[in-house]
């Protein structure tokens, strides 16, 4: 079965960056453009509820960039990122993105970027590597000061204060707060990475905890210990969690 | 060089000193029963004597170093200086004394002389050891001196490289991203991408311009941010709004080189691009009362994670304005009902 038609998107803050994409694409008819969007909000929205097959991404954008786009995102679409100048960026994604495109960019280079994109969607599955992995390695901020989750089109911010606890569940990581929980994609290894060792604690092969939540440690029947949070909830520790808890906390 | 003989008002302090020297010698002669006319006939030619004697002890000062010789060195061959010098000078002392005595008037000098020469070697003794303190002093004080100027040079050498650094910092994503729209601009609207590359060569040439020099009128400055606003006015559209109150009077002010341009440009990157809708840049310049205060405000995204980069380029503001007016600057910022804001004032300095 070959595909023939595509469907786009283009994420850009500047219009006249979007149009420049779009002018692009108006030679090539079996390509859709979906919508335009003018920030990460919009794109995140736009591409959940349309599902493109391509993505002309721009990082530096308002409120989310391209990274924090990608990241939220599932399936994900073949993507193209287009940047000004972000060395760090195109260290990160060289190896995982289908492309980018350095502006000011050929009408060649584009082609080229648009062929390979189109190739990675008629191949089928996307074999792009987790993104929260790739936009921590991009990012030059670290430790994460937030957390970007997706509640079905709505993108939201946890601030990392509101966090009880972390929890593992499958491929996904369950982020508890006060008031309620959400699911985001990610391996709970790689948020460990991204999260301020001083602040956040792996105590579990399931768990993170934020050092500020635990109350006391209580001891079990055998060699096990349970952490006590200040709303009450327990988790367990395990041996290795309980050694780096007494390490950290004495 | 000898610190005395290069400055001709040292010379003169130096040699006046000789005067109560003299009279000191006069002095104590008489004291010990000599005529006022054999005191002073011994004393006038000692004191020239002695003026150019103790100007030696300063080459001495410069080989012997202070600090890297023991006591016990520093004794035996300041003392044995001291002992030759003063034996040298009580000599001559003594030749003079020979001399004038062949004159009718001076007769008994030379028999007065004898027992006056211990003292006068004692004398000169002291005077040799007070000298080589005196030159320790004064070079040690020629060497602060010299360490203060060369620390002096060396910031302003910093300081120059600094605005090279500076202007060689034009930003690179406001560059590639100008391309990009006249690049885009070029199909759609050909006018307008000329317009674009004409206002992208101004500021360019403005701004390579200014690095040149250390300190501009602010006019020089508000048409460099004139020409970057409206390259940055087609980038972000109708994102970009800004907002001029500069008074007339401002535009003379001397400011350091590229002073606003980095706070103009923070507003944009910190401010307008992070903002989905954009917002209302406003730039302010006024005078009152001999002092100049430029403000410049913007919209900001409290919730966003700040990008690196701002407090360095607000740090780099900081001290190009205190190094220009040290002590009578002042330089704020800070966030206020959802927007950041900076202010610098300064004293209002024109050029001539």
């Amino acid at each position: 079965m070959t595909k023939n038609t595509f469907t786009a998107l283009i994420v850009d803050d500047e219009e006249l960056a979007r149009g420049l994409v779009r002018e692009h694409l108006q030679g090539h008819p079996e390509i859709a453009i979906q919508a335009e969007c003018a920030n990460g909000f919009e794109a995140v929205k736009a591409a959940t509820e349309q599902k493109p097959d391509l993505l002309f991404l721009d990082i530096q954008m308002p409120k989310l960039d391209g990274f924090e786009v990608l990241e939220l995102l599932d399936p994900q679409p073949a993507t193209v990122f287009i940047t000004a100048f972000d060395q760090f960026a195109i260290k990160a994604f060289e190896a995982h993105a289908v492309d980018y495109l350095l502006k000011p960019f050929s009408e060649a280079r584009f082609e080229e970027a648009l062929t390979k994109a189109k190739a990675k969607c008629l191949a089928g599955e996307l074999s792009v590597p987790r993104p929260a992995e790739l936009s921590a390695a991009a990012r030059d901020t670290w430790p994460l000061e937030r957390i970007v989750v997706r509640d079905g089109t709505k993108v939201t911010f946890i601030n990392l204060d509101k966090l009880n606890y972390i929890q593992a569940q499958d491929d996904y990581v369950e982020l508890k707060t006060e008031g309620r929980s959400y699911l985001k994609q990610q391996t709970l290894s790689s948020l460990e990475n991204q999260l301020d060792p001083k602040r956040f604690l792996r105590i579990h092969r399931s768990f993170i905890l934020p050092l500020d939540r635990l109350t006391r440690l209580e001891q079990g029947l055998t060699d096990s210990w349970t952490a006590i949070l200040r709303d009450g909830t327990k988790l367990p520790v395990s041996k290795s969690g309980y050694a780096k808890l007494k390490e950290l906390i004495g | 060089m000898h610190p005395i003989l290069t400055s001709r008002t040292r010379l003169l302090a130096y040699l006046l000193l000789w005067v109560p020297l003299g009279g000191l010698l006069a002095g104590l002669a008489i004291m010990q029963g000599w005529s006022r006319l054999e005191a002073l006939a011994l004393a006038i030619p000692m004191a020239v004597m002695g003026a150019g004697i103790y100007l030696s002890p300063f080459y001495l000062c410069k080989v012997v170093n202070v600090e890297n010789q023991s006591h016990q060195n520093l004794f035996i061959i300041w003392g044995f200086a001291a002992i030759i010098d003063a034996g040298f000078w009580s000599g001559t002392a003594w030749g003079v004394a020979r001399f004038l005595g062949r004159f009718e008037a001076l007769h008994s000098l030379p028999q007065k002389i004898t027992p006056a020469l211990p003292v006068l070697w004692s004398l000169g003794v002291v005077l040799y050891l007070a000298s080589a303190a005196f030159y320790y002093l004064l070079i040690a004080l020629q060497r602060a001196q010299k360490a203060e100027a060369e620390h002096l040079q060396l910031r302003m050498l910093a300081q120059e490289a600094e605005l090279k650094a500076l202007r060689a910092q034009l930003n690179p994503h406001f560059l590639f991203n100008s391309l990009n729209s006249i690049s885009a601009l070029t199909t759609v609207d050909s006018k307008r991408a000329r317009e674009m590359c004409l206002l992208l060569s101004d500021f360019l040439r403005k701004s390579l311009g200014l690095g040149e020099r250390k300190q501009v009128a602010l006019r020089e400055e508000l048409d460099l941010v004139r020409a970057y606003l409206s390259i940055e006015q087609i980038r972000f559209g109708e994102r970009l709004k800004v907002a001029w109150a500069v008074a007339a009077e401002a535009e003379g002010a001397l400011v350091p080189t590229l002073l606003l341009q980095p706070l103009v440009e923070n507003a944009i990157k910190h401010g307008i691009s992070v903002l989905p809708e954009g917002g209302e840049l406003r730039l302010q310049a006024s005078v009152q009362q001999g002092t100049v205060t430029l403000r410049v405000d913007n919209p900001a995204d409290q919730d966003a994670p700040l990008k690196p980069g701002l407090g360095l380029g607000l740090r780099q503001v900081r001290q190009r304005l205190w190094g220009r007016f040290p002590d009578r600057c002042r330089f704020e910022s800070g966030y206020e009902n959802g927007r950041h804001h900076v202010v610098l004032s300064f004293p209002l300095e024109t050029e001539p």
